[in-house]
């Protein structure tokens, strides 16, 4: 664990002097949650106060920190990266070192995103109450469960990402399927609460990751209650077991496939 | 006549300074520093039509800075340049119809495509109409062997195949000048020749004047007549093949196997390399003693076996390089 | 001059073919990338419907109206991706001195670096355009203006990120300015242009040509307007030759650089 945890931290200072590219990224963050700003002050235009158990400062909050979890947790390397190793062949290289590759492509993502992401979490708060005011009923008590589903949340999401690039084993270019991982998150996940679709649908998307890797912390954000912490977390801790076995499984029949044909 | 002509050219770089850390960076950001570098500095020379000329340096010396400007690529800070009657800076179009560059690391083919359909995309680039590229191809083709490959993606080439087709791919539009730049690098030796073969030929039969940059002392000496060394932006020198051969062949290596110890002084002209056992390693400057004079200094009857030989040219060239006399070892 | 134009398009339309050749060498990858792009485009469809099971009307536009603007946004970004997908990364070339290349040849090297790589995936955008103008309904005129404003939209979009690629000869960092710039231009086609208000909408007119090459577009298509027409005409001409005129000012510079590294 020792080795990953410097891999980790060196990864993380090394990203310090990118704190400029980080910045210069907060524009296109701009524009989106402008956008969905005037989104949602459009539709809540007339004198509608609440949809759907919603209003509208719970809405923009609600996209806020699920774009912020978004932008601050994207990453080259789990896409491009591991999909390269493994086209080009290097990933052979990689497996006769003495560390797990998905282990040492975790702890170099976070440690790539542990700035960015905190940069990210101060600037949504900088936003979100300059435009629409604080959170409602927000409780400092319950930050330590927020932290924890969040962290967890990222890590599925990477999890997930690294299971959906070691596709490239058996197809050249992995990069479609990560669109639609990609959109499923972004058009079902960001802009609205799963409370926002038909009845009949909720419970499906409730099983999908959307529920532990964006709508939970958010959820848990603005509108905190233990019983739903609860429900979060258990889908969190389920969703953690059965993606690395996921990713474990095909890592090594992956790894064997590469070994018959020699890279 | 003279192809390329170059006077007093120049070329300035400035490179910004950073110093490490954090604060070098937030440093940088807010008060930039630079250092200038002159990357060529004061070079004149000329070309002749025809020729095959070695531009030759170690890393860093300027080769493809000049061969940039000679193409139009970068501008001079100072000084001309003419190029077939032409100023690259100026009218760098004009000139494209009348050079072909091959740049040894970078690929300009498709590699999907055969040579065939990169020699039509190429002809396509360089205007040359549609009746014409035909025969142009069929006539590259016969001249530079290249019947075998011509339909094959040059992704399934050889290294030595894909060179090669670089190389015809620059002369789809009959340049005056081809620039190479170390269009030999990373070849095994049996393609280095070929490929050596094909620029000679080239030169001959196109009359092609050739600019070329390497690494590859073979390559210098088994193409060029002329030489010209640069090292940190200066030309060093500029001469024949032959007379910097001659100016160091007055230098000889002798290597003798003797039946027993003989005891040889340092003296002038006479530089010792190697002692060991019975044998010995010699350099002499034949123009203060006689090889003779060494034979007779190391008793005829004792010598086994003898072997004199010139000093290598890479090794000459090398020396130039350090700006230091020759010296072998 | 007449020559020179031919020969240079003779020579994007052959670069043109020998990319989608390339790609085709493996279909799988070539079929599922346009294919998923579809599908990636087509999810959209799930937003606007939740958008509207909450308000009848978003910015003016039912889903009819928002499925136009969705296939023009996609048509228009497919089309410039598929003919001068290098003027999106013309930053990256900047920066690495990668523009030599085009240098020794006697082209245009704006054409030439832009059109030089095509972009596969955006055969599915330009598909799932007219899939979306497909679903609006399908008249004469209106597949005719479609197709005049996919072009039209084409030169605008190419001609903005150009431009701000471009940046990148001047500008150290220029590279991430240009990508979030064009991507502004990006995400704002596909929301309708009455959300916004007062300087943004002045912004998305002039500045950051959305408005222009996608909003005034659909609008015409629903309501056709001569005036508008031409505005958008002389407004795509204007951005083209700025674009050529600030790449040439840039080139200048890059030639007589004195400050990139890389290029020594």
């Amino acid at each position: 664990m020792k080795k990953y945890l410097y891999i980790y931290k060196a990864t993380l200072v090394e990203n310090l002097n990118y704190i400029t590219n980080i910045l210069l990224g907060f524009i296109n963050f701009f524009v989106m949650m402008f956008v969905f700003l005037n989104l949602w002050e459009y539709i809540y235009s007339d004198n509608t106060q609440v949809i759907n158990g919603y209003t509208m400062q719970q809405m923009i909050w609600y996209v806020l920190i699920t774009e912020v979890l978004w932008f601050g947790s994207r990453n080259k390397i789990l896409t491009q990266e591991i999909s390269q190793d493994i086209k080009t062949g290097n990933i052979a290289y990689n497996i006769n070192k003495p560390y797990n590759y998905v282990l040492y492509i975790v702890s170099k993502h976070l440690g790539e995103i542990t700035i960015k992401l905190i940069m990210f979490i101060m600037v949504g708060i900088i936003i979100g109450v300059s435009f629409v005011g604080p959170i409602q009923n927000f409780n400092i008590m319950n930050v330590p469960f927020i932290l924890l589903t969040v962290i967890f949340g990222v890590i599925i999401n990477s999890i997930l990402r690294i299971a959906i690039s070691i596709i490239s084993f058996w197809i050249e270019d992995s990069t479609p399927f990560h669109w639609v991982y990609d959109k499923m998150i972004l058009v079902i996940g960001t802009l609205f609460p799963i409370e926002m679709f038909p009845e009949f649908i909720r419970p499906i998307i409730k099983c999908t990751p959307i529920f532990v890797v964006t709508y939970g912390p958010a959820k848990l954000i603005i509108d905190f209650s233990m019983k739903s912490f609860m429900n979060i977390f258990i889908a969190q801790i389920l969703y953690l077991v059965i993606s690395i076995s996921i990713v474990s499984i095909l890592y090594n029949k992956g790894v064997k496939k590469l070994n018959v044909n020699g890279g | 006549m003279s192809i390329i002509e170059v006077k007093n050219l120049n070329k300035k770089f400035k490179i910004k300074e950073k110093e490490k850390g954090i604060r070098g960076s937030i440093k940088s950001i807010i008060k930039p520093e630079y250092r200038t570098v002159s990357a060529v500095n004061d070079i004149s020379f000329t070309v002749q039509q025809g020729e095959i000329l070695a531009f030759i340096g170690p890393n860093g010396a300027g080769k493809s800075t000049t061969i940039k400007m000679l193409t139009g690529i970068l501008y001079p800070s100072g000084g001309e340049i003419m190029v077939n009657g032409i100023n690259p800076s100026k009218e760098r179009k004009k000139l494209a119809y009348k050079i072909g560059t091959v740049f040894g690391q970078k690929e300009q083919l498709w590699t999907h495509l055969t040579p065939y359909d990169n020699f039509k995309f190429f002809g396509a680039i360089y205007d040359v109409p549609d009746n014409e590229i035909e025969n142009r191809i069929q006539e590259l083709k016969e001249t530079f062997e290249l019947q075998e490959f011509i339909n094959t993606p040059v992704r399934n080439l050889s290294l030595g195949q894909r060179i090669r087709c670089e190389i015809v791919a620059s002369l789809i539009h009959k340049p005056e000048i081809l620039f190479l730049d170390e269009p030999t690098i990373g070849l095994d030796p049996v393609v280095k020749e070929n490929i050596r073969k094909l620029i000679k030929k080239m030169n001959k039969e196109l009359g092609t004047t050739i600019f070329l940059t390497s690494h590859d002392v073979g390559d210098i000496e088994k193409l060029c007549k002329r030489v010209i060394i640069v090292n940190k932006g200066k030309i060093i020198m500029d001469d024949t093949m032959s007379n910097l051969k001659y100016h160091y062949l007055d230098r000889k290596i002798v290597e003798v196997k003797l039946k027993e110890k003989v005891a040889l002084n340092n003296e002038e002209g006479i530089n010792i390399i190697k002692e060991k056992a019975n044998g010995l390693k010699i350099e002499i400057d034949s123009k203060k003693k006689t090889i003779a004079d060494v034979i007779k200094m190391l008793d005829t009857d004792k010598i086994i076996d003898m072997n004199i030989s010139n000093i290598p040219l890479e090794d000459i060239i090398t020396s130039i390089y350090k700006g230091a006399k020759v010296e072998v070892f | 001059m007449l020559m020179e134009v031919k020969n240079q398009i003779k020579v994007m339309f052959l670069s043109l073919k020998y990319n989608i050749m390339r790609q085709m060498t493996n279909k799988v990858t070539f079929i599922t990338n346009i294919v998923f792009m579809i599908l990636n485009n087509a999810s959209f469809i799930i937003q606007w419907i939740i958008l509207f099971s909450l308000k009848n009307e978003i910015g003016g536009y039912t889903i009819k109206e928002v499925i136009l603007l969705w296939g023009m946004a996609a048509s228009v970004f497919g089309l410039s991706r598929i003919l001068f997908n290098k003027a999106f990364e013309l930053s990256e070339l900047i920066i690495n001195g990668k523009l030599d290349t085009f240098l020794v040849q006697p082209k245009n090297v704006f054409l030439s670096v832009i059109s030089s790589e095509t972009k596969i995936s955006a055969i599915g955008d330009l598909i799932y355009g007219y899939i979306c103008l497909l679903l609006y309904g399908i008249t004469i005129k209106n597949v005719i203006l479609f197709t005049f404003f996919t072009a039209i939209g084409a030169v605008i979009l190419t001609s903005f990120v150009s431009i701000m690629g471009s940046l990148s000869f001047w500008i150290v960092k220029g590279d991430i300015i240009a990508d979030s710039l064009s991507n502004i231009m990006i995400n704002f086609a596909t929301y309708p242009g009455n959300i916004f208000k007062g300087i943004v909408k002045i912004l998305l007119y002039t500045i950051i040509p959305v408005g222009v090459s996608n909003y005034m577009t659909v609008d015409i298509i629903l309501n056709f307007n001569l005036v508008n027409f031409f505005y958008i005409v002389i407004f795509a001409i204007v951005i083209l030759l700025l674009a050529f005129y600030i790449f040439n000012r840039g080139l200048k510079r890059y030639s007589s650089s004195n400050l990139m590294n890389s290029r020594i």
